[in-house]
């Protein structure tokens, strides 16, 4: 298995640039997700280490060969396509083996390949079947087939779940992920889906506006986000994020939103602020709703309670700001009907730059 | 899907008087034929006297007797069958690789390249320069001239590269990984997912070489190259004047009207049979025939 | 450019396939539709074919001159416009009325089967039609003279009286096409909204109301656009039947444009002259699309083509 080396990539569609220079390396065998809203670049990327667009500027290199100007076919990379792109004409079995019979390769060796990817796949019984007589998932299996039956050095999924219903994604996912832990390939996912990215990535690559936000493990992203755009790209729901004005006490740096005071974390940037312009970072799931040692208390008023189950979330405002918390039910919600005081650990709080929305403290973190 | 027994009895009253209309119009619609056939198995004189309503008078196969030992008729309608089936051919052998190009963004030229070919559905030069191109390309009098002569139309070619751009680009795409050229992206998979604009090229093909007849009779000269259209104009033509036709008159059963009846009928009973199976086709044409530019 | 040129050389390189592909095309187009338009010249030349297109002298507008100076072009001019509008008047509102019609048809075995042979016509041949007519209309064997002298008329000889050619003429094309042209309205009712009719039986509305006040409004772009498209084609009249059919006795009335240049052109060998006229046809014709075009554009914001 090879990595995947991204220098310094440019798109550009005659004078407008999309994607704006990104380095990115992906080592062999691992699983990388490019997230990011619609138009941030991730598909292109993708679409440029496919081959499907050209590359405008910059260097990819697959394994240690510079691919920039070799056919998509001569890259060694197989792509799953977001509509499946199966032959309605063809039936399983040929659909997987319509690249092997482009190739040109042996009729047995066509026949074993087929049957050993739907074996993996558990596509056996279906080869004889058109791809209108399957279900979603299986159409799904069938266009994972056709890339794993070439055995190549790098896998591409372009958003290959949005097709499915929630149930079934859940269920896809998992298997992609069982598949990548068995054949161990090199492999680049866009998704739009932080759910996805989190479940299935060994490195997340959160995009917007053509330009890499962060790149990490899903952990890295989720407990220490560079800027409020991962944080609230990054977990469900997302972490809430209020403006205040950030002031050294002394003993210890405060925010105050309107009249509400916030204990901050204790940060060398911070030391000696004054009316700094902050935003500030909470998780829903860092929140208490019950008092304890070190937990700083926020006074809230309730607005609405959404019952998950064994969750529920709890949507308050603090200081007439919307602030949205995730609490455990314990099997009944009266209690929570109560819920006037939240108390948060300040070093659970993140704290960003109002002006460049850059977290403060990176160097510690 | 509608429910007769929801329906008012002023409703039931309008849903009669159409039935009615619409049978009607079917029956005038299918009178010609049945007047056509039963004048073919009539008895000449009582065709020529004016007597054939519905059913024949006097049924006799003489005027297919006598259709069927003309040499002409035999290569005429062999003709068409050269016409229909090789013009189809190599119009799909030019449509289809063609209409492809047009649709592939990355054509240099692209738009030129089809602002020429949809010119030509707004302004052509005229039945003349065309007649003295096919003279002075000497493809006058010959099975090859017709059949390249009209091989291509602006329309079909628009018809189905629209359908061909209507495909997703995911399709090419895939193909193209798994390491398929430009030609085995049509010939793999476009061809295959275009079956029902496909059809209706051959359809349109097919028919227009059936029933030509205008072109067939202004370019070929040797009668051992018409095709039956041809064939049937000259009889409706010149028969009546042809001596030994008029002399054979007196000792049988068939006439001037039931000879170039049973031609007529000989000559739709083709269509007719494969009529069925394009059915499905056209409603579905007719609707990708809705062009854009 | 030197950059510009080289781009060219590699796209050509990578994607050289593509122009195989089309090459066959382009050239049909170029040897079979665009040479003649080079060929169009002998409009304005005095055309011989022993010098050909080329070689042959100029003449300027003299064929032109000619052509409007004669009655027979003039006619031919006035012919088919009168057909055309006469063909316009009768046939297009058939169609329609036939669509429409058929949507109304509850019994779907009636409406497959009456569906099935309307459209059949469309699919026979001019001269097929030609010899129906021919045949029919005959003053001895033909039906229609047999009804007259059974209701006691005299037998009339319809097709060398001038009077009737354009009748004649209009009905075969109905009888030929009504059933077929019905398929792009009934398409455009079948895009109408089921809740629409949903909501006017709730309304207590007759099938009668909603034919007028949801099917009619529905279908009326359609209605209008088919109808600029026929406007667009007024110059374009079916002369193959017209040749078949005319007979000198009837040039009065039956003689277009097309006619008059087959019979210039194909029978008379007055090529230039021929080809002065299938210009000006062109020309009009030209005009009458884009004008057809630009407006249903305006009117649709979907172009034609």
């Amino acid at each position: 298995m090879s990595g995947l080396n991204l220098k310094k990539i440019v798109k550009r569609y005659g004078a407008v640039e999309v994607v704006h220079g990104i380095d990115l390396e992906v080592k062999s065998q691992e699983f990388v997700v490019l997230v990011g809203p619609s138009g941030c670049g991730k598909s292109t990327t993708l679409r440029m280490i496919a081959g499907l667009e050209e590359i405008s500027g910059g260097e990819l290199t697959i394994g240690d060969r510079v691919v920039n100007d070799v056919a998509p076919k001569d890259r060694d990379v197989a792509m799953v396509f977001q509509n499946y792109a199966l032959y309605p004409h063809l039936n399983v079995a040929d659909n997987i083996a319509f690249g092997l019979k482009i190739r040109k390769a042996s009729k047995e060796k066509i026949k074993e390949s087929v049957a050993e990817v739907a074996e993996i796949l558990g596509l056996t019984e279906y080869l004889d079947r058109r791809p209108a007589d399957l279900s979603g998932g299986q159409r799904q299996r069938v266009a994972m087939g056709r890339a794993i039956v070439r055995h190549p050095e790098v896998f591409l999924f372009d958003e290959p779940l949005s097709n499915l219903d929630a149930k079934l994604r859940t269920q896809m996912r998992a298997e992609i992920k069982r598949l990548h832990k068995r054949l161990g390939v090199t492999s680049v996912y866009v998704t739009h889906d932080q759910v996805e990215a989190m479940t299935l990535a060994d490195r997340i690559v959160v995009m917007r506006d053509g330009h890499i936000e962060q790149v990490g493990t899903p952990m890295e992203l989720f407990n220490n986000p560079v800027n409020t755009f991962v944080a609230g790209f990054i977990g469900s729901p997302p972490m809430n994020q209020i403006a205040g004005v950030a002031n050294d006490k002394g003993d210890k740096v405060v925010a105050f939103i309107d009249d509400v005071e916030i204990t901050l974390p204790v940060l060398d940037e911070l030391k000696g602020a004054s009316k700094l312009d902050v935003i500030i970072g909470i998780r829903p799931e860092h929140v208490s709703i019950e008092p304890g040692e070190g937990l700083s208390a926020i006074p809230v008023s309730l607005d609405l309670i959404e019952t998950l189950g064994s969750e529920a979330l709890l949507h308050t405002s603090v200081a007439g700001k919307t602030f949205v918390l995730k609490v455990e039910t314990r099997g009944e919600i009266e209690h929570l009907e109560k819920v006037n005081t939240i108390y948060v650990d300040p070093s659970m709080i993140k704290v960003f730059d109002a002006k460049t929305g850059n977290v403060f403290g990176l160097a510690q973190a | 899907m509608k429910n007769m027994n929801l329906y008012s009895r002023g409703d039931k009253i309008f849903v009669w008087i159409n039935m009615v209309l619409i049978a009607l119009f079917t029956i005038s619609t299918l009178y010609p034929f049945i007047y056509i056939a039963a004048v073919s198995f009539s008895e000449g004189s009582a065709a020529t006297a004016g007597k054939v309503v519905i059913t024949p008078i006097g049924f006799t196969l003489a005027a297919y007797e006598r259709v069927l030992s003309e040499p002409l008729f035999w290569s005429s309608y062999k003709n068409t069958f050269i016409y229909t089936f090789g013009g189809t051919f190599i119009s799909l052998l030019i449509i289809i690789p063609g209409a492809y190009a047009l649709s592939r963004p990355q054509l240099y030229g692209r738009r030129f390249w089809n602002l020429m070919v949809a010119f030509t559905m707004w302004f052509n030069a005229g039945l003349i320069p065309f007649f003295l191109n096919m003279r002075d390309l000497g493809l006058m009098d010959s099975y090859f001239g017709l059949i390249i002569g009209f091989a291509v139309n602006a329309f079909n070619i628009i018809l189905l590269r629209n359908f061909f751009e209507a495909i997703p680009t995911s399709f090419e795409e895939a193909a193209r990984m798994d390491g398929a050229n430009e030609f085995q992206v049509l010939r793999k998979v476009y061809v295959p997912l275009s079956k029902p604009a496909l059809a209706t090229i051959v359809l349109f093909c097919m028919v227009a070489r059936w029933n030509g007849f205008f072109w067939a009779m202004v370019l070929l000269k040797d009668e051992g190259k018409i095709p039956l259209q041809v064939y049937l104009q000259q009889v409706i033509a010149e028969l009546s004047d042809d001596e030994e036709f008029g002399n054979s008159l007196l000792e049988s059963l068939y006439s001037f009207e039931t000879v170039t009846a049973a031609i007529m009928v000989c000559s739709i009973i083709p269509v007719l049979i494969f009529y069925p199976f394009i059915q499905k086709y056209f409603n579905k044409g007719i609707l990708l025939g809705g062009v854009k530019e | 450019m030197q950059t510009k040129i080289d781009q060219f050389i590699q796209h050509l390189r990578k994607e050289w396939q593509l122009y195989v592909l089309l090459a066959p095309t382009i050239i049909w187009f170029v040897v079979f539709l665009y040479k003649p338009m080079y060929g169009l010249q002998i409009a304005f030349k005095d055309y011989s074919i022993f010098r050909g297109v080329a070689g042959s002298p100029w003449v300027g507008f003299e064929h032109f001159h000619t052509l409007f100076g004669s009655d027979q072009f003039l006619r031919a001019l006035r012919n088919t416009f009168m057909i055309s509008a006469l063909s316009l008047c009768f046939g297009f509102p058939i169609p329609i009325f036939l669509a429409i019609m058929f949507n109304e048809i509850t019994n779907q075995v009636f409406k497959r089967t009456s569906q099935t042979i309307v459209y059949l016509p469309h699919f026979i041949s001019t001269v097929i039609i030609s010899g129906i007519v021919i045949t029919a209309f005959s003053p001895s064997a033909g039906i229609v003279n047999s009804f007259l002298s059974w209701i006691g008329v005299d037998p009339i000889y319809f097709l060398i009286k001038p009077e009737w050619f354009r009748p004649i003429y209009i009905g075969s094309g109905i009888w030929q096409e009504a059933g077929f042209s019905s398929i792009v309205f009934l398409a455009a009712i079948a895009g109408v909204s089921p809740s629409l009719y949903e909501s006017a039986v709730v309304d207590g509305a007759s099938r009668w109301q909603m034919v007028w006040k949801i099917t009619i409004p529905s279908i009326l772009p359609t209605i209008i656009i088919m109808l600029i498209i026929r406007i667009g084609n007024l110059l374009e009249v079916g002369f193959e039947l017209i040749i078949l059919l005319y007979q000198p006795a009837t040039f009065e009335t039956a003689d277009v444009i097309n006619t008059f240049i087959y019979r210039q052109g194909l029978q008379g060998a007055q090529y230039d002259l021929a080809a002065a006229a299938g210009l000006f046809n062109a020309i009009v014709a030209f005009i009458l699309v884009m004008t057809a075009n630009t407006i249903s554009r305006r009117f649709s914001r979907t172009s034609l083509w």
